[in-house]
């Protein structure tokens, strides 16, 4: 007993003294890597380069894709050399929030396109408005991803660097054997899609969405709240209060699941390749996912706009970059964002992504978003798709409405209940500050 | 009798060397933050005035505003119950375990060792399994049930509330047991044998034994674990952030989920504050309490 | 062992047998989503989406496991991993330790407040302390360093170490410490050669823990160092939950991986582990 102890004993120790050591040549390192970034003036094998940072959350190829545009601009000039850092979206956002407050952000900053409002008013993005306006290619951005980087006066803190949008998308092997040759086109027909195709013996559910609870969730419900005749600024109106209904029936009478309240759109587009779903409110960047060999898809589908209600209607998504508050490099980090956003380099980074691009010179260099049909569908989504915000309190704004959503699909309150419960919450925000214009 | 002072003071000061480093460490890495998130909490600072920086003091308003919130209520009630419901099983668990395992028997060694690798687990990991198996149609559990014929249809586990949290409760408790089992079991080995056998030579039986002598005697490890498990299970955060996001509807939102969005979500820095001030004063609360308890057995 | 075969027939020889099969029973429903976690890591992407729940791979692979180690950064997160913990524990002991002795076998005025000081120190959401507490290492330079996680993981292991070790510091006789001071020991001897030993079960808990902290920590060491090269293993969870939804499989891999190193250790450490715990039973 004694002598394991003094072995114990001396193993910790051992250890202890490892940890010093290791730790000694850890944090040489990095303390050169932190000045580096910091006073912008390194000089480990870049000349006299000033060190710049990026973040994004691109994954996979997406960022193989953006590393490569990183390289070509650091190949291209000498003024600065650009290290781009994967943070996955979570940490991103929370560094950010934190970065607010003590200031050390990096130099370029990726963001989801409705969460750009709030960065904006934190603080978090730099005014770049003049030097974009300088550029004179603003006139070829479409107007709404541009409008996402605007703050309460008009002023641009960054530019879109894609754009997605949701568009349905049918099982067409399930369709054709409860008789339609075509995806649905109205509400009603949606509902009747829907049920024919439920199978609850084969646990196939005529659709599948996300509605959890986030601003997925959020981005999900948009398209049917507009298509409805309603909006944000009217979310008790009876609009909207019907297309709530609309989607409660779907899973009361048993042809949608209850579990989308925790799906995200990962989790519902896998239920889709999986077969367990009719038909899906998919995103544009579905279909690089669907020819993916991971998928593993054997039936045929189908593209088609979302349902028409009062009118057709969609949501924009997407990605902004912008320039963080306390460059010392903010002239140079601009250009790079010039060099990104140029016509073939969006061009090219948002095949490999499977996005649409943001200018629409971009979208003329590629066929496939007009020849490919399953693009043209989205492409032509584009047309009437509308942004979330830009609005600060998007957040606020997004779960008021997630929880509506939630409540509803659970039968947890009616759906008159609970837009009306939502609008409270929301209609003094915007009574506030309006959304931009 | 001046020998004597010198002695106590010379005590004393040797008793603050070994006290101090400690100390002084977490008054000066947590000290800050706590003294931040008070002020925070009194101010009105928000995403819209945070960069203008026009926040200014607006007094306990915040905490006015929460407790009128009937989401926070809900958040309360879920953090009491979960807590509650937590202690309860993983303590009396735990220490039936301690007790069983601290018998001689063949594999007490190695099942005790092997019942310990819950708690090794990060938490992200264990709620990824807890997210897994209580799927409704592709969880384990349900498929289990259904097989043994427990339920007939499948119990729609993290989409309800209420059973939502009863999942969260047994993800919980499956990490909660082994580390209460862990604390108990030292605490129940440092009593001595010959007390017992003096014990029994006296005529008790195991259970007056147990009762008279056992639980007396670790009290004050008792009492640590219980502390340490109130906190930790009061302040929980990663398990339902990652198994359920606190949701669905809130039904498993608890104070340090709720804290958190209110302050990385919604960016209501102050709100977000004054919620985790919230749940500090409750902890603070239970610490006195926990104080009283031990003064007594130290004086 | 030899003895409990040879008494199977006696009255403790039945005994055992019955806590054998007890164990075995707490154990199979204890240690099932260990077994999920491992079956899982092993089964192809499609059978972990599990239309059908399936108990044991159906199509065995160890591709979840290569798409874990193939990461050209793997080894550097492990080193990460292990530095952060080892330099937490050892932030953790060095400063917990001693603390809990001073305060569990000295009577110094104000002792109940600092007893509470480290109870409330526990008291806020980790959360709500990763942005003061980040203001505090961006001035003194703690940002992009190792030993940043580790101060800040240390500031949750300390007050445990205290709390826990406490009550076995105090309830160690006088007669220990009366019986040093005659044998001439000076007050740090008698910490080190005689206190610490007499509760070693406490003390191997302690390291045990407070390295696990750092093992397993996640937050503290992604806020306080955005550097890829610096991340620690637990970062990886990020990598199989994105647009193609939840990779079960490779998280379950994940899991294994973080947790083997750990199991690993305790079964090296079994004999003293066991061995302390049991020390009050086993009279030598």
């Amino acid at each position: 007993m004694k002598r394991n102890w003094r072995k114990l004993v001396a193993a910790v120790s051992a250890g202890m003294v490892m940890t010093g050591m290791l730790a000694g040549c850890g944090s040489e390192k990095p303390a050169v890597g932190e000045s580096s970034s910091v006073d912008g003036n390194s000089d480990d094998g870049n000349g006299s380069k000033k060190e710049v940072t990026l973040w994004h959350y691109f994954f996979d190829e997406e960022g193989k894709a953006i590393e490569r545009v990183v390289e070509l601009y650091n190949n291209s000039q000498d003024k600065i050399h650009i290290t781009s850092t994967y943070i996955s979206r979570d940490e991103l956002m929370n560094q950010y929030t934190i970065g607010a407050v003590s200031g050390e952000l990096p130099d370029i900053g990726m963001v989801d396109s409705p969460d750009m409002a709030s960065y904006i008013s934190l603080g978090v993005f730099e005014d770049i408005d003049d030097e974009l306006q300088e550029w004179g290619e603003l006139d070829k951005f479409y107007e709404g991803p541009l409008n996402s980087c605007r703050d309460s006066e008009g002023r641009l803190h960054g530019i879109p660097n894609n754009s997605n949008c949701l568009a349905l998308v049918c099982n067409m092997d399930l369709l054709n054997a409860a008789g339609f040759d075509e995806p649905p086109t109205t509400w009603d027909e949606f509902r009747e899609v829907a049920r024919a195709c439920t199978d609850p013996g084969n646990s196939v559910y005529g659709y599948a969405m996300c509605a959890i609870g986030n601003e997925e969730g959020t981005f999900q419900y948009i398209p049917w709240l507009y298509a409805s005749g309603a909006d944000v600024t009217t979310l008790d109106s009876p609009e909207a209060v019907k297309s709530m209904e609309f989607l409660g029936d779907l899973v009361s009478d048993g042809y949608m699941s209850k579990e989308v309240i925790n799906w995200t759109q990962a989790d519902a587009l896998n239920a889709f390749a999986a077969g367990k779903a009719a038909m899906l409110e998919s995103g544009t960047w579905h279909i690089a996912l669907l020819d993916s060999d991971s998928m593993n898809v054997d039936f045929n589908y189908k593209y088609a706009l979302l349902p028409k209600g009062e009118q057709n209607a969609s949501v924009i998504g997407g990605e902004n970059f912008g320039v963080c508050a306390g460059s010392e490099a903010k002239e140079e980090c601009i250009d790079f964002l010039k060099f990104m956003m140029q016509p073939q380099n969006n061009a090219d980074w948002c095949e490999i992504g499977g996005k649409l691009p943001v200018r629409s010179d971009a979208m003329e260099l590629k066929d496939f978003w007009t020849e490919d049909e399953r693009y043209a569908v989205f492409s032509e989504t584009m047309n009437f798709a509308v942004a979330r915000g830009p609005h600060e309190s998007w957040p606020t704004i997004s779960e008021a409405i997630y929880n509506a959503e939630q409540s509803v699909l659970l039968g947890e309150k009616s759906a008159a209940d609970a837009m009306k419960e939502a609008a409270s919450v929301v209609d003094p925000i915007l009574k506030e500050v309006p959304i931009a214009e | 009798m001046k020998n004597k002072l010198s002695m106590a003071s010379k005590k004393r000061l040797e008793g603050y060397g070994f006290i101090m480093p400690g100390f002084l460490y977490i008054l000066l890495i947590l000290g800050y933050p706590l003294v931040y998130n008070v002020i925070l909490s009194f101010k009105d600072t928000n995403v819209k005035n945070f960069a203008k920086g026009t926040s200014t003091f607006i007094g306990v308003e915040n905490y006015v505003k929460l407790f009128q919130d009937p989401t926070f209520q809900l958040v309360l009630k879920n953090t009491i119950v979960f807590t509650l419901a937590c202690l309860v099983v993983q303590f009396t668990v735990g220490f039936l375990f301690a007790i069983f395992f601290s018998q001689k028997f063949t594999l007490s060694g190695p099942i005790r060792g092997l019942i310990l690798v819950g708690y090794m687990m990060p938490m992200s990991v264990t709620a990824m399994i807890g997210k897994n198996i209580f799927g409704v149609s592709e969880g384990v559990i349900n498929d289990l049930l259904l097989k043994i014929g427990f339920i007939h249809e499948p119990i729609e586990w993290l989409v309800n509330g209420g059973t939502a949290l009863i999942a969260v409760i047994a993800v919980n408790c499956w990490v909660g047991i082994p580390f209460n089992m862990l604390l108990l079991t030292s605490g129940l080995t440092g009593i001595s044998e010959d007390v017992y056998e003096s014990a029994s030579l006296d005529g008790a039986n195991k259970v007056q034994r147990f009762f008279y002598i056992t639980l007396p005697l670790m009290k004050s490890s008792i009492l640590a674990v219980l502390m340490l498990g109130f906190i930790y299970t009061f302040k929980a955060f990663d398990l339902m952030f990652i198994m359920t996001s606190g949701g669905p509807l809130n039904a498993t939102d608890v104070l340090g989920t709720y804290a958190y969005t209110l302050s990385f979500t919604k960016y209501e820095f102050s709100q977000g504050s004054a919620a985790a001030i919230v749940l500090f004063c409750c902890l603070f609360v239970v610490g006195l309490f926990y104080l009283r308890l031990i003064s007594k057995e130290d004086d | 062992m030899e003895k409990a075969m040879t008494r199977l027939n006696t009255k403790a020889g039945r005994k055992n047998l019955l806590n054998c099969i007890l164990a075995l029973v707490i154990a199979t429903a204890f240690l099932f989503p260990i077994y999920w976690l491992i079956s899982m890591s092993f089964k192809t992407d499609v059978e972990s989406f599990g239309k059908i729940v399936t108990y044991y791979p159906h199509e065995f692979t160890v591709d979840p496991w290569i798409m874990n180690f193939s990461d050209p950064d793997f080894l550097k997160s492990l080193k990460n991993s292990g530095v952060i913990a080892l330099l937490a524990m050892t932030v953790s002991i060095c400063f917990g330790v001693p603390t809990a002795y001073g305060m569990g076998r000295y009577k110094v005025p104000g002792g109940k407040g600092f007893l509470l000081s480290f109870l409330v120190s526990q008291m806020l959401p980790a959360s709500l302390m990763l942005t003061p507490m980040y203001l505090i290492f961006g001035k003194i330079g703690l940002l992009g360093t190792y030993l940043g996680p580790a101060i800040a993981i240390a500031s949750g292991s300390i007050p445990f170490i205290v709390i826990t070790l406490r009550p076995y510091f105090k309830g160690i006789p006088v007669s220990l410490d009366d019986a040093a001071r005659i044998d001439g020991c000076g007050v740090i001897r008698s910490f080190f050669s005689i206190m610490i030993p007499a509760i070693k079960t406490g003390i191997i808990t302690v390291v045990v823990i407070s390295f696990l902290n750092g093992w397993n920590d996640l937050v503290y060491s992604m806020t306080f160092n955005v550097k890829p090269e610096m991340r620690p293993l637990t970062a990886n969870i990020y990598k199989f939950q994105n647009k193609y939804g939840t990779k079960w499989n490779c998280i379950m891999a994940y899991g294994a991986i973080l947790v083997l190193p750990v199991v690993l250790l305790f079964v090296f450490l079994q004999k003293y582990i066991v061995g302390g715990l049991t020390a009050g039973a086993v009279k030598e």
